[in-house]
């Protein structure tokens, strides 16, 4: 027999040794208000990198404090609650991860940790990698993150226990016929563009030499009408606003490109 | 025991009150990424340089049309995309409230229409991206007689444009020899 989901394994996919009881999943409503307060969590590391594990540690922290909702973390399954199944699932470690799975007792909930729990993450495609928790045992709630911050931990948590909503959704978008890719700066100069990009990704890398050479363009472009005066002014409020140091070397080096053009 | 009390009532609180109060994310901080489909031209820039393959794109040449997708679930947040992206569509943005229950909540596709070459009828690139050449053409001083004529070559398919080369190149050899 095949799941529904066609040949992906899924948690109704019949290839997996897990047929959830119908009569355990009306349960685990009984099961939210009985531990309201009081929440045993196990965590299997099925393959990670422990990543996951530092940030499930600091999120019990002083500074997170989940236990200030009862959550605490067990060394037994046999005592959570929950499950919450961490790392890629690699090859060697399905076994364990169903043992625990039937070791911990009916209801339970079963949390996908980290983008390798949800889905294998960057190791999906890993010859020894089953993908995700869900290839193995029926999971409640995915927790995506590389590693999921405490706040994402908490937010997880507290989603999973039927205390916060869910805020992502699917999105589907299909293009317009007259759709267009608007540009950032019709009104500049294109060489005057490309200069200003080229010696800012120069100086500050790729990515934030982007970034910078956006934020000096777009006082450009908002104060153009001004006069140079006015965007001087403006270019050293925001300088002394950041007061960085390089941000100010760079912005030096653009300003002189911009005044060259100028003349 | 009175001095304790002291320290800790000048030391105050130290968790944080998130998730009662919103959680203020350092600046920089990568979370979810955002993606405005109308910046897009389906170049898939992004999905070759996404290190866990968490963007994709899909070409259905049959029917005309590119579409990308994102599945966050897989998502490193590595900002590569962000890097790499030549029309800004993609930012990190410092959302981290990704948990769902149901996994198809972690996906995001956007679909884009394939221009059809002149001359052979075949779909080869996104109508967007033929779009923006143009137009930043136009922007770096191209005339817009010159534009046109850019069209007339930018709509025509690869394998297209090889042939109509094919007898200009004999030409300039028969001179050459």
């Amino acid at each position: 027999m095949v799941g529904k989901n066609g040949n992906r394994p899924g948690v109704d996919g019949s290839r997996y040794a897990i047929h959830p009881d119908p009569l355990a999943g009306q349960l685990k409503g009984a099961l939210l208000k009985d531990i309201a307060r009081s929440v045993y969590v196990y965590r299997v590391d099925c393959g990670g990198c422990n990543g996951c594990e530092i940030e499930i540690f600091a999120s019990i922290t002083p500074l997170f404090d989940v236990e200030r909702f009862g959550i605490k973390v067990v060394s037994s399954p046999r005592h959570a609650d929950v499950l919450v199944y961490t790392g890629a699932m690699t090859r060697s470690m399905r076994i364990p991860a169903l043992r625990a799975y039937h070791a911990a007792p009916e209801p339970k909930i079963c949390v996908a940790y980290g983008a390798c729990g949800s889905s294998g993450g960057i190791f999906h495609d890993l010859y020894c990698v089953w993908g995700g928790a869900d290839k193995v045992v029926p999971v409640d709630v995915y927790i995506p993150g590389c590693p999921p911050t405490p706040g994402a931990t908490i937010y997880g948590f507290a989603m999973a226990l039927g205390l916060l909503g869910q805020k992502m959704k699917a999105v589907h978008h299909v293009q317009e016929d007259d759709e267009r890719s608007q540009l950032r700066y019709p009104e500049l100069p294109s060489r005057l563009m490309v200069e200003i990009e080229r010696e800012s990704r120069r100086m500050a890398g790729y990515l934030h030499g982007k970034k910078i050479a956006h934020s000096f363009l777009d006082i450009l472009v908002a104060h153009q009408t001004d006069g140079p005066g006015k965007i001087d002014q403006e270019i050293q409020t925001y300088l002394s606003q950041q007061d960085d140091p390089r941000l100010t070397e760079i912005f030096n080096r653009l300003q002189q490109i911009y005044q060259a053009e100028r003349k | 025991m009175l001095k304790l009390l002291k320290e800790v009532l000048k030391v105050g609180e130290a968790t944080l009150p998130y998730p009662f109060a919103p959680m203020e994310m350092m600046p920089g901080f990568r979370g979810k990424p955002v993606h405005d489909p109308e910046l897009c031209i389906a170049c898939a820039a992004c999905a070759i340089a996404c290190p866990p393959n968490a963007l994709s794109m899909v070409t259905d040449l049959d029917q005309g049309y590119q579409s990308w997708h994102l599945f966050v679930g897989r998502c490193i947040y590595c900002a590569r995309c962000e890097e790499v992206c030549p029309t800004g569509a993609i930012t990190l943005s410092p959302n981290f409230e990704l948990a769902v229950m149901n996994k198809d909540d972690l996906r995001e596709q956007a679909d884009y229409q394939l221009a059809a070459c002149r001359e052979c009828g075949v779909f080869f690139a996104p109508v967007k991206e033929i779009e923006r050449m143009l137009a930043l053409l136009q922007q770096s001083g191209v005339s817009a007689e010159n534009v046109a004529t850019a069209r007339a070559l930018f709509e025509v398919c690869p394998e297209c444009k090889r042939k109509n080369d094919i007898p200009k190149l004999a030409s300039l050899y028969q001179e050459a020899v």
